[in-house]
């Protein structure tokens, strides 16, 4: 059992780093840590099969009941994958939250991704330096109180726990407002509204395509 | 069903994220009980009130990880009989003085050099306070049944009776028996002793986790960060968001540079001291070592110290 339950928990971490779903729950630095334990587990349980089981105390259970409880459910996280409503995710977080860091350099408009323009707009607010500029940008719909959705990503320093949306107002086309969750490549231009007598960016769309979740759908 | 899904996504995000730390813990707890079996060396540790507890937050410097990795380690200077005092240092600053976390906060935080000396003596301040605090316990009400048992086998004679040991001669002497030299363990046995603890901690581990991950879900962070520019509320919501979140000290400075400019510099060190001594995925880790009844204690008294130096801070920066 000892041998079974820790290869099944080496089995979880390696399938996880093969099968591309960390990049769904981590930031990429924690990738090569959760693989070389999944590794490091295996080997482990392969040890621990070879080698003969030392009886144990008697006082002690020789397969306690919480080992069970753990097997099950590194079976289980082996069965069911992770599918979040990063919609959910966000919903549950203040939008305001974000990234200090001051920029070091600045793309050309057009090849600016989501993350560049709200990083950009957070430290040079001034909406009008950007006013007619190309945007190309991609995102999933993260649905906002009293105005129009908004294209978002998700920032993680470390996993799901600590995500943090950054989004940007959009100006939809008429009649199309796009479902909460659904991801989209967006093409357009960057205007300036006024809101509650403040002057701020937003994304006059023109194209819209929907696309499916990419393959690394968190940013660092 | 969505925010069920989402739930479990976090939880799965939490373990796989904690688990290689887990291992790492593990491991380093194996090395030490092979390279010096029978821990002769641990009881040879200060049991000096105050220089226990500073030696123990001083070997944080040798484990580089987060606080999931060294519950293990703290387990094993425990079981060794190393000084309550200096075991429970470790325990409770080790997580934040480490060269990772103390480069991560650096790194997050360059151009407010108060954090960065703060953070580590805070730590090390509430680590002092909570190995005092503890200590006051007798040490059946304070360590789990099980830990307790192997720590009262790795005790000399002189301070532990046999009842309480449960094995031994009964008629020798205390006072003249030897420290037997207890011989290197086999591989074989180490790996098994080694893959116990971890499928011990590793089922807490999940338990923690899940706790965690629906707490979550179900609370909205807005509720927790809408209170932030009031100098006491702001300091109590980020101390539930430390307990609630549960990301691991080596990059909860980045979590945290996230809403710095939005809450009280109290607030924020608050955040940073708390969350690598109580949170929930560590209540779990921590009944492989605690009673319920030190694990209440361990929090209350760690929130009611964070919320006085949080209050402090403000009183003096804001």
């Amino acid at each position: 059992m000892r041998a079974f339950a820790i290869g099944l928990w080496g089995a979880v971490l390696l399938q996880s780093s093969l099968s591309g779903r960390l990049d769904l729950l981590l930031n990429g630095v924690f990738h090569p840590l959760v693989a070389l334990s999944g590794v490091a587990l295996l080997l482990l349980a392969g040890l621990l099969l070879r080698g003969q089981e030392i009886p144990v105390p008697s006082r002690r259970q020789a397969i306690p009941k919480t080992w069970w409880l753990s097997a099950s459910m590194a079976l289980l996280v082996l069965a069911v994958p992770p599918n979040p409503s990063f919609s959910t995710l966000a919903t549950n977080r203040p939008a305001e939250l974000g990234d200090e860091a001051e920029l070091s350099f600045v793309l050309p408009p057009a090849q600016r991704s989501l993350t560049d323009w709200v990083r950009l707009l957070r430290s040079q607010p001034d909406p009008s330096l950007y006013a007619g500029d190309p945007v190309r940008i991609s995102g999933f719909v993260l649905p906002q109180q009293g105005e129009a959705p908004q294209l978002a990503r998700l920032l993680v320093r470390c996993c799901l726990a600590d995500a943090t949306p950054v989004g940007l107002p959009m100006r939809w086309p008429a009649g199309r407002t796009p479902q909460a969750d659904q991801w989209l490549a967006v093409q357009g231009t960057m205007a300036v509204e006024e809101r509650n007598g403040q002057s701020r960016s937003v994304v006059k769309v023109q194209r819209i395509t929907p696309i499916s979740r990419p393959k690394r759908p968190l940013e660092p | 069903m969505a925010k069920l899904a989402t739930a479990w996504a976090i939880f799965q995000g939490l373990l796989l994220e904690a688990l290689p730390f887990l291992l790492t813990g593990v491991c380093i707890a194996s090395l030490a009980r092979w390279l010096a079996p029978g821990g002769a060396w641990l009881r040879q540790l200060p049991a000096h009130p105050l220089l226990g507890p500073l030696t123990g937050a001083a070997l944080g410097f040798a484990l580089p990880a987060c606080e999931c990795g060294n519950v293990p380690v703290a387990r094993r200077l425990l079981a060794g009989g190393a000084p309550i005092g200096t075991a429970l240092g470790f325990l409770f600053a080790a997580p934040v003085l480490n060269p990772i976390v103390l480069a991560s906060t650096w790194a997050a935080f360059p151009n407010q050099p108060w954090l960065l000396a703060a953070r580590p003596g805070a730590a090390l301040l509430l680590a002092v306070l909570l190995a005092t605090l503890l200590r006051l316990l007798p040490e059946a009400e304070l360590l789990d049944p099980a830990l307790l048992e192997e720590r009262r086998l790795s005790q000399p004679l002189t301070q532990v009776g046999l009842l309480e040991r449960r094995s031994g001669l009964v008629g020798a002497i205390g006072g003249t028996v030897q420290p037997v030299k207890v011989p290197r363990p086999p591989f074989q046995e180490l790996l098994q002793h080694g893959s116990r603890e971890f499928l011990d901690l590793a089922a807490l581990l999940v338990l923690g986790c899940a706790i965690a991950a629906t707490v979550q879900t179900l609370l909205p962070r807005s509720w927790l960060l809408a209170v932030g520019e009031a100098p006491t509320m702001s300091v109590l919501s980020l101390m539930l968001l430390a307990v609630v979140v549960s990301v691991c000290s080596s990059v909860d400075a980045f979590l945290a540079l996230g809403f710095a400019a939005q809450v009280t510099p109290g607030a924020l060190l608050a955040f940073l001291v708390l969350g690598p001594v109580v949170d929930l995925k560590l209540l779990g880790l921590f009944r492989v070592l605690f009673q319920p009844k030190a694990i209440a204690l361990t929090s209350a008294a760690a929130a009611v110290a964070v919320l006085v130096l949080g209050q402090w801070v403000n009183l003096m920066l804001l």
